[in-house]
């Protein structure tokens, strides 16, 4: 049974991608609470999974996947038993709202900012006409958009990049959702306007009670606005804790891995670390620990059988076979341990 | 805006100039035969005098400045042959409105089934066995791969065979107008259909349409709102252009159907060789031409803001 406390519970959710005839298992099995109120990252290296797994609470997973397994619980609903578009409709954007990636594309060219605000407003705050103007102005100006009235007769081309993405922005927190989830909402931008969309997003969840889940390839990313990270590896979910247990005492040996990959952890005059080999073929069924054919601290038990979660810290879980009591000590690499005693986060 | 379309239209205008210039010259090589009625039975000084007559033994700087003063004054000559000593502008303004009806009917109707028809298509591309997508493909390849001349005339002769239809048209028999009307219509519904439906398929996997899903539009109101107005805006500018190709096709239907119309007209006036109506024809159909594609490019800047008027950095 989900977690009181969560607002949003994924349960043992499998799903699966038809492609040209093969089955892929784009996501095996994830056990997830996003708790009311808070801000959790998903972060994992591209083709993990990330992003259908957070679609697949808006229904929105292309039309040849399909959820083929496990439940979504939200206020008391089973997502994954959702068949209709209109049972749907319930839930986008009224509930859980996506900001995307890449704002470049995400508004429509031909269509004034002003009406695609408005668009969410009519649907989803029950005004008409100039009351919904009206929203979709302050919406506008709770973005920190100067001069809403001019700006909301402009057409996209005319914004910046990091403009759009604040207009985007702008459209979710206009659907009033209970959800945010931003897929990877800094990536298309420029270094010096992440920081400000990371800034707003944080101060609109502040001010909204919004639960933020940010997916992201980017630790700077998770360490300026998580308080969970969920790490995760080939459709599946690896370790989960509050974001200084992950960020210091990473059990994993994926998640030590991928903080080794941290450019600031690198030595000058040395080749940044980078992890070997590729992730598993999903196509095919994984066996045991999916990371261990990349792990060369791997122990045998890790290729036959799938290791359970293990509880760190009441917040703290991971799925290697290294915090069973039988497995041998296996200390993380020598940086990871100094990131602990440095003490301070990666910051992007 | 307004300098845009000032732009745009100084330009067709030179284009027009241009055009009305390629056709004199050409016309200055044409045999002086289609100047006269009985050509053969005239003496070498008779046809002297009647080229002096009509202007054409002066410098060829002149003539070109004397045609371009008629046409100005929209004086495009009389016609020699087809109808001896009649005003060219007043046999081309009896025929046209004939022309024009069919050719807008046509293109009403293949607008009213060619749209449906790409958007049913398109739709059908996210369902599992894409039946409407094939059946509208091979409609499409079929009439864009075969000649039109062979389906019209495949279609005057079986169709005709319809009780109340006829192999020709009468103007006071409304059943005699739907057999070219449609014939004209159907290159157009494929051309159509097969545009939009690109053009649909192309924005509806693009991010604003996820975007618009995740908002919780209904996926009803992101095909007609979103998609189909977006892929509309390309197909904009081939309507103005649509409303030429079918004044051309229509040189053939209308003489398979006996149309006393502007494309008979055409074939007619070369065939007789009645020079001053050939030339007031093309120009009128150059004139026409310029202006679709003007308007073609007018539509487009209205609807699509992104299109920065007449700067050339303009960001795409």
């Amino acid at each position: 049974m989900p977690n009181e406390n969560a607002i949003l519970s994924f349960e043992e959710l499998e799903i699966r991608f038809t492609l040209r005839g093969q089955v892929l298992n784009a996501i095996r099995g994830i056990s997830l609470d996003v708790m009311q109120g808070e801000s959790l990252a998903i972060v994992g290296e591209s083709g993990s999974g990330k992003s259908v797994f957070t679609k697949s609470a808006m229904g929105l997973l292309d039309a040849n996947g399909a959820i083929t397994g496990g439940h979504i619980w939200y206020g008391g609903k089973d997502l994954a038993q959702f068949k209709t578009e209109k049972e749907w409709l319930t839930i986008r954007g009224k509930e859980i709202a996506m900001v995307m990636q890449d704002p470049m594309t995400s508004l429509n060219p031909l269509k004034t900012i002003g009406d695609q605000i408005t668009e969410a407003v009519l649907l989803h705050q029950g005004l008409k006409g100039e009351a919904a103007r009206k929203a979709a102005m302050d919406a506008l100006a709770a973005v920190g958009i100067d001069e809403p009235e001019r700006r909301y007769r402009q057409y996209p081309h005319e914004f910046s990049g990091g403009m759009r993405q604040r207009v985007v922005i702008a459209i979710a927190v206009a659907c009033r959702p209970k959800v945010l989830i931003c897929d990877e909402p800094t990536t298309a931008l420029d270094v010096t306007i992440q920081a400000q969309i990371l800034d707003l997003i944080k101060a609109l969840q502040k001010k909204l009670d919004l639960t933020t889940i940010y997916i992201t390839h980017d630790l700077g990313v998770v360490a300026n606005v998580a308080d969970r990270i969920a790490v995760m590896y080939a459709g599946d979910i690896v370790e989960v804790g509050r974001c200084e247990e992950v960020f210091y005492d990473p059990k994993h040996p994926y998640t030590w891995a991928l903080l080794s990959s941290l450019p600031q952890l690198g030595v000058k005059g040395q080749d940044l670390y980078s992890i070997q080999g590729t992730p598993p073929n999903l196509f095919y069924e994984v066996h045991g620990d999916a990371f261990a054919p990349r792990n060369p601290q791997a122990l045998n038990i890790d290729f036959v059988e799938r290791p359970p979660f293990f509880q760190v810290s009441p917040t703290h879980k991971a799925r290697t076979w290294l915090l069973d009591p039988r497995a041998p000590k296996v200390e993380p690499p020598e940086h990871i341990r100094q990131l602990r005693q440095k003490g301070g986060y990666p910051h992007g | 805006m307004v300098k845009y379309i000032g732009k745009r239209l100084l330009r067709s205008l030179l284009t027009l100039f241009i055009i009305i210039t390629i056709v004199f010259a050409l016309l200055r090589l044409m045999p002086i035969e289609g100047y006269f009625q009985n050509f053969e039975k005239m003496s070498a000084t008779q046809i002297q005098v009647g080229l002096q007559q009509l202007g054409l033994t002066d410098p060829l700087p002149q003539q070109l400045l004397h045609f371009w003063q008629g046409a100005v004054q929209g004086d495009f000559g009389v016609s020699h042959k087809y109808r001896v000593g009649v005003d060219v502008l007043e046999i081309i303004a009896g025929k046209i409105p004939l022309s024009l009806a069919i050719g807008l009917t046509s293109l009403a109707l293949a607008l009213l089934i060619g749209l449906p028809l790409g958007i049913l298509m398109a739709r059908s591309t996210r369902t599992r066995w894409k039946i409407g997508d094939k059946l509208g493909t091979v409609f499409v390849v079929v009439i864009q791969a075969i000649p039109s001349a062979i389906y019209y005339i495949f279609i005057q002769f079986y169709c005709s065979q319809l009780p109340g239809f006829s192999m020709f048209f009468d103007a006071k028999r409304p059943l005699t107008w739907i057999l070219p009307i449609c014939s004209l219509a159907l290159g157009n519904v494929a051309y159509y259909a097969m545009w939009l439906r690109r053009y649909m398929v192309d924005e509806a996997n693009k991010d604003y349409v996820k975007l618009a899903r995740a908002k919780g539009v209904p996926t009803a109101e992101i095909s007609r709102r979103h998609v189909f107005r977006n892929a509309f805006v390309p197909l904009v500018q081939f309507i103005p252009t649509s409303v030429i190709l079918t004044l051309m096709g229509s040189l053939y239907v209308e003489s398979l159907y006996s149309i006393p119309g502007m494309g008979g007209l055409l074939v007619n006036a070369i065939q007789i060789q009645d020079n001053t109506l050939v030339q007031a024809l093309v120009l009128l159909y150059a004139a026409i031409s310029i202006a679709g594609l003007l308007v073609g490019d007018i539509l487009m800047a209205v609807l699509d803001p992104r299109i920065t008027l007449g700067k050339k950095e303009g960001g795409r």
